[in-house]
């Protein structure tokens, strides 16, 4: 409820509101919008669960769908003594943390994928008339159940990294590992955002979706020194996917000043996942503001 | 017609010549990085090993067409129930299959073809180890590619008997491709493993031939091999010529 501050003459308008109802107010908003949102994704698990085979099968393609990363860090990169300067624990724990974002990823952001199709069915236009955000409702049109099968395979990957990796867990390094993690969901969602964006302004297709998460599947489980310096620098600064395991698995093993950036950038890939994030949002918005129904 | 409709839509080809590109240039510095220290492993050069995992992803990726996205895929016209043309049609469901997948070859081939030429020219695949080696390798690579025919007919097939669905199919193939050393050479698994993938009929359509080419296996080897893929190959044709006899017998379409 709103109040009216004590005192002072009578003023045009309802008269002004303190900061704490405001606050509290937009607390309230912000609980609903999330009970809403897990009411929906809840309805959409339940509606997945309905065909358990193909519930289960979906989360065993997710880890299979990894599998081929799990083959090649477990199982080639065990038989040589290491690669770009990496052991194989390092290297697992690169791809430990890219598997750990992505499926997390995965699971909010990839339903962004399918906004070319929604873009020409004209669902669009229905979101814009209903009392939710459209990108909220582009994120809830569906839940990607492979999504789980990508993050068990990134903690698989996580464990045989602990295996192999001598490190002391300080609260320091989990609070960091945690931030990493949170800042990897942050490029990958800002990368897919900023697709989206473009698909409300031009039809893309899925194509430059899939394309985006190849590179990110190729290239970010492995320590981006092997490639030459013009392909290392356009992975870091132009498409980031070295913000996504790369740099904090440096940081985290103690090598951040080996990774060619300057340590202050790969302590701080946490902020810049989810600067990227905020940056990719505000572009949807103006993109947004710019659709044009595609009925004209 | 595929590629006149490809060529006629740039974008459905540009996204996956790209893909592929950057696929095979990770592929190439990872195991440059790989062997940055160390001479031999598995009983491969850094050569052998890069030329295999490079031919590896050409073969990965131009081997089948992917007929999900045009709803063409077996498991998709069951679903709808237009595989019953398929046995209305003056020419025989089992042909039919196979005049589809020899087409689908024949497209993937050109592009893996142009691919392989593309990485001979630029040194990052080494040539046959020689000649013998090349020519064992391309009838052991024909063969191999019948024995994938048969295997990949066998999980079309089941969906006539189970609702089949795309995860399924795409994790069978991963075990195949798993099982075959598309990602990663067969020599550097566990020595239980290979022994027991050389009971299984996957590895004789890539391993084999690939081993051959680069000289992992002594050309004189290939008729021994061949011969092992052949008693696949019989036996494969044989369960899957049974199998389309039944399927003809019982079409099942979801819907009544």
């Amino acid at each position: 409820m709103a109040a009216v501050a004590a005192g002072g003459r009578p003023r045009h308008g309802a008269g002004r509101l303190t900061l704490i109802t405001v606050a509290a107010e937009r607390w309230q908003a912000f609980r609903r919008a999330w009970r809403v949102a897990l009411r929906i994704s809840g309805l959409n698990f339940q509606a997945r669960l309905q065909y358990r085979l193909d519930f289960v099968s979906s989360i065993f393609l997710g880890i299979v769908w990894q599998s081929s990363v799990l083959v090649f860090v477990g199982i080639v990169l065990t038989r040589f003594p290491g690669i770009g300067g990496w052991g194989a624990g390092g290297v697992l724990l690169i791809a430990a943390i890219r598997l750990l974002s992505h499926g997390i990823s995965t699971v909010t952001f990839s339903p962004l994928w399918w906004i070319g199709d929604q873009v020409g069915e004209g669902l669009i236009d229905i979101y814009l008339v209903r009392p939710l955000p459209v990108y909220r409702q582009v994120l809830l049109s569906r839940f990607p159940i492979n999504a789980i099968g990508d993050f068990a395979a990134g903690l698989l990957l996580f464990g045989l990294a602990l295996a192999r990796l001598q490190l002391d867990w300080t609260p320091a390094r989990i609070g960091y590992l945690i931030a990493a993690v949170i800042g990897g969901v942050g490029v990958e969602a800002a990368l897919a955002t900023l697709l989206a964006s473009a698909s409300l302004l031009v039809m893309i297709g899925r194509a430059p979706f899939q394309w985006l998460d190849s590179l990110l599947g190729s290239f970010g489980n492995y320590p981006l020194r092997i490639l030459p310096v013009p392909a290392r620098d356009v992975l870091t600064f132009v498409i980031p996917i070295a913000f996504v395991g790369y740099l904090p698995a440096a940081v985290l093993t103690s090598r951040a000043d080996t990774t060619g950036v300057a340590q202050w950038l790969a302590y701080g890939a946490p902020v810049v996942g989810v600067t990227l994030y905020i940056g990719s949002r505000l572009a949807w918005y103006v993109a947004l503001r710019r659709y044009g129904s595609v009925g004209g | 017609m595929t590629l006149i409709t490809d060529f006629g839509q740039p974008a459905t080809i540009v996204t996956p010549l790209l893909m592929v590109a950057t696929q095979l240039m990770l592929t190439y510095w990872l195991w440059r990085a790989l062997y940055a220290h160390v001479h031999s492993s598995a009983g491969l050069t850094a050569g052998q090993a890069t030329s295999y995992a490079l031919l590896g992803v050409l073969y990965l990726r131009f081997r089948a067409q992917n007929r999900w996205p045009n709803g063409d895929a077996m498991q998709q016209l069951m679903l709808d129930g237009t595989i019953a043309y398929w046995f209305v049609r003056p020419v025989s469901p089992r042909r039919y299959y196979l005049i589809r997948s020899a087409g689908d070859l024949a497209y993937g081939g050109m592009w893996g073809a142009l691919g392989y030429g593309i990485c001979l020219a630029a040194g990052a695949v080494q040539p046959p180890a020689s000649a013998q080696g090349a020519l064992a390798t391309l009838v052991t690579l024909a063969i191999g590619l019948v024995v994938l025919y048969y295997v990949q007919l066998c999980v079309d097939l089941s969906c006539f008997w189970s609702a089949v669905n795309d995860q399924t199919v795409i994790a069978v193939q991963f075990v195949v491709n798993l099982l075959a050393g598309a990602f990663a050479p067969v020599w550097y698994f566990p020595g239980w493993f290979q022994r027991a993938d050389e009971f299984l009929p996957f590895q004789a359509s890539l391993n084999v031939p690939l081993s051959l080419y680069v000289g992992r296996l002594p050309a004189g080897t290939v008729y021994r091999e061949a011969a092992l893929q052949l008693a696949w190959a019989i036996g494969l044709g044989l369960v899957t010529w049974r199998l389309w006899r039944r399927a003809a017998a019982r079409v099942t379409v979801l819907g009544g």
